[in-house]
């Protein structure tokens, strides 16, 4: 039972009840957004292979960028799945709490849960879309090296900082809306601004600046690297990134944790 | 001595009216602070006005376990905030919120449900919501099941259940959530007349099982059955706190007498009638004769009308009903006796109806009025919502009353056990 003690801090719930709203919230975001929906999760394919598509038309076949030796759909799309997940993730994560005013005026919980509910949302799709990825590895004939054994770490990174990201920008939205549309032009810009569609050796010193303090940049690359080349990853990058983005996670965590206590009063 | 439940000291909320729309007024109020001036709220179309709404004003009170306290007060007193602070949905501005145990607060009933989801995986995302583990839920759920009665439908996704349902599943599942301290705010109001009694008896278990109860309610019946003490909000201040049945009846009374406040005896616009004769005056007194507009149950009550007639008409009949605002009439009486009633009426005239006795409830009342003819065929004037009036407190006579506010009227009574022996009394 719990302690009767006079206390001004707010209730702790226990791990295993934190744990399971968060699974529940999960669930009902995933069942809101695919019922009633006859293709349901394919859709989460169909988003990174169609931006394959297109991108080994414009980029591979008209432009002529190098893919590094392997299959150019391959190439990409290695770099499409976690990028999808990235920014589905901060695209719905960033109107979350606003989405759900109703239960965040009403009745009290940890509130990180629902953007960590948002993110944890998008594994399904990253696993069916990896899941595909899989299927072309097969296709292409092309072998999983030693090095495919560091892709958890980079799976890591990603959810870290995608997670550092959305709990950022749900907790200022609810603040100032403004902050939606600055998330929604600036993950298109980000898009081209990560080596997604070309890759990282073609960028000159000049701008490299730019990839090195964007922590995406060593994810997707990593990702590539471990599993389309079966090579090391740029670790010098990789520190680079592993550092901002545990910085970036603490950071957003505490700013978060302060801003929550006033969410009710103005969502 | 019981524990502290609930424990509050000096809590202040305040909120900013407004908002800050445009980047220019974010800049100019940005600037304010940071020059250090007052919390001002700088609208380019509507100038600067003061930003700061206190809901609650150095607010203290302690609330020991196991008492059912009911807070009442009019709207926009701030006993919703009361509750958000307590169920930590928000943060007083300055003071202290102290809480022992587990906090259940029902300010709207299923709130964390999703219509897409069924009965069943609603009830462990909102018993989620509480902080209970799927364990702790499949302990109660049968009963969860059977308080909301919703056995046969609870694999439906819930955007096919009425509202009644939805509400009585998400009241179902808050107390069986095994909370300490539960914060009810106003949702009895929906669902039948049965849920209603069940929800409330449900809650008078708690309270009987050593759990709190605060209880936000307008219907001051079910506050003075369930809570022995009550919390009075006046403009987010504690206006009183003590025995439920004293500032219940103090509220009552004040809540008539505000009401009475804001209205003259003229008589309002809504007429009806061809108008050959209308009322032009009416006012209430009391049996001594003064004006009145707050009596007591069994008082005497005298309507004085002043009336002008366009013509001349043969055997005018006036009326006079009695109109509990809430529950409709009470009593007409109409002077349709040809021995106290003038044959015929011209000009301009009065007239007294007086009630030596009214055995009323302590609630509001309106007056019907109308004019007509000795056959009621023709109208000549009807006034509804006319004065008020209300009734306040216990009268003379019916001290024996019991504390039941159901009913129309109260009457004295007595009871016997058993029977007399001779049969009649």
């Amino acid at each position: 039972m719990t302690d009767r003690v006079l206390t001004d801090h707010a209730e702790r719930i226990s791990a295993a009840a934190y744990w399971e709203l968060l699974v529940n919230l999960t669930k009902r975001e995933v069942m809101g957004r695919y019922t009633q929906s006859i293709f349901g999760v394919g859709w989460a394919i169909a988003q990174p292979l169609a931006t394959m598509a297109v991108f080994t038309f414009v980029f591979s076949r008209l432009a002529k960028i190098p893919s590094g030796g392997a299959p150019y759909p391959v190439f990409a799309y290695a770099a499409l799945v976690p990028w999808f997940f990235f920014s589905n993730s901060v695209n719905s994560g960033t109107l979350s709490l606003i989405t759900y005013r109703n239960i965040v005026t009403k009745t009290y919980f940890p509130r990180e849960i629902i953007p960590f509910a948002q993110v944890c949302s998008r594994l399904l799709d990253f696993a069916s879309a990896a899941a595909l990825f899989a299927l072309l590895m097969i296709y292409y004939r092309m072998p999983l090296g030693p090095w495919a054994l560091l892709t958890p770490a980079f799976f890591v990174l990603l959810v870290l900082f995608t997670t550092g990201v959305t709990l950022a920008t749900s907790a200022v939205n609810v603040f100032y809306r403004d902050v939606n549309p600055v998330v929604q032009i600036g993950l298109q810009l980000w898009l081209y601004l990560t080596p997604v569609a070309y890759s990282l050796s073609q960028v000159s010193g000049k701008y490299r600046w730019l990839f090195v303090l964007n922590p995406l940049s060593a994810i997707v690359e990593g990702f590539r690297s471990v599993l389309v080349f079966g090579r090391a990853p740029d670790w010098t990058l990789t520190a680079i990134s592993a550092a901002m983005t545990l910085a970036l996670f603490l950071c957003a965590f505490l700013m978060f944790k302060r801003m929550d206590k006033y969410f009710a009063d103005v969502i | 001595m019981p524990a502290t439940a609930i424990q509050l000291e000096q809590v202040s909320k305040r909120y900013r009216a407004g908002r800050s729309r445009t980047v220019v007024d974010l800049v100019a109020s940005t600037l304010d602070q940071v020059r250090g001036k007052g919390a001002q709220v700088h609208s380019a179309a509507r100038g600067t006005v003061d930003a700061n709404i206190w809901a609650l004003r150095d607010v203290g009170f302690e609330v020991p376990e196991g008492a059912g306290l009911g807070v009442i007060g009019r709207n926009g007193a701030g006993k919703t905030t009361l509750l958000k602070l307590i169920s930590r949905v928000t943060w007083p501005t300055s003071g202290k919120v102290r809480v022992a145990g587990r906090v259940v607060s029902l300010i709207e009933l299923g709130a964390g449900f999703h219509p897409e989801l069924t009965g069943r995986e609603n009830v462990y995302l909102g018993g989620g919501l509480f902080g209970l583990t799927r364990r702790e839920i499949d302990r109660s759920f049968d009963r969860i099941v059977e308080f909301a009665g919703v056995e046969r439908l609870i694999d439906t996704p819930m955007k096919r259940y009425s509202s009644g349902l939805y509400a009585r599943l998400g009241f179902a599942v808050a107390v069986h959530s095994h909370p300490d301290i539960v914060l009810v705010d106003e949702v009895l109001a929906v669902g039948d007349a049965a849920f209603r009694r069940r929800a409330l008896e449900s809650l008078r278990q708690l309270i009987a099982d050593g759990k709190t109860v605060l209880f936000i309610s307008h219907d001051m019946w079910n506050v003075r059955r369930l809570c022995d003490q009550v919390l009075w909000m006046e403009e987010g201040r504690v206006r009183a706190y003590g025995a439920a049945a004293d500032i219940a009846e103090r509220y009552m009374s004040d809540v008539n007498l505000q009401a009475l406040a804001h209205q003259d005896t003229a008589l309002q616009s809504h007429r009806g009638g061809s108008g050959e004769i209308r009322y032009v005056r009416v006012d209430l007194a009391d049996a001594g004769g003064h004006p009145v507009s707050l009596i007591a149950p069994g008082d005497a009550l005298i309507v004085r009308a002043a009336y002008r007639a366009g013509r001349a008409v043969r055997r005018p009949v006036f009326q006079v009903a009695i109109i509990d605002v809430d529950s409709g009439l009470v009593v007409t009486s109409a002077s349709s006796d040809p021995a106290t009633s003038p044959p015929e009426i011209a000009g301009e005239g009065t007239f007294e109806c007086r009630f030596d006795a009214l055995p009323l409830r302590a609630r509001q009342y309106v007056l019907r009025l109308t004019i007509t003819d000795d056959h009621l065929l023709a109208s000549y004037d009807q006034v509804t919502a006319g004065p008020r009036f209300a009734v306040s407190g216990r009268g003379k006579g019916v001290e024996n009353l019991a504390d039941e506010d159901e009913g129309l009227v109260t009457l004295p009574f007595t009871f016997q056990f058993p029977v007399p022996a001779d049969g009649a009394s």
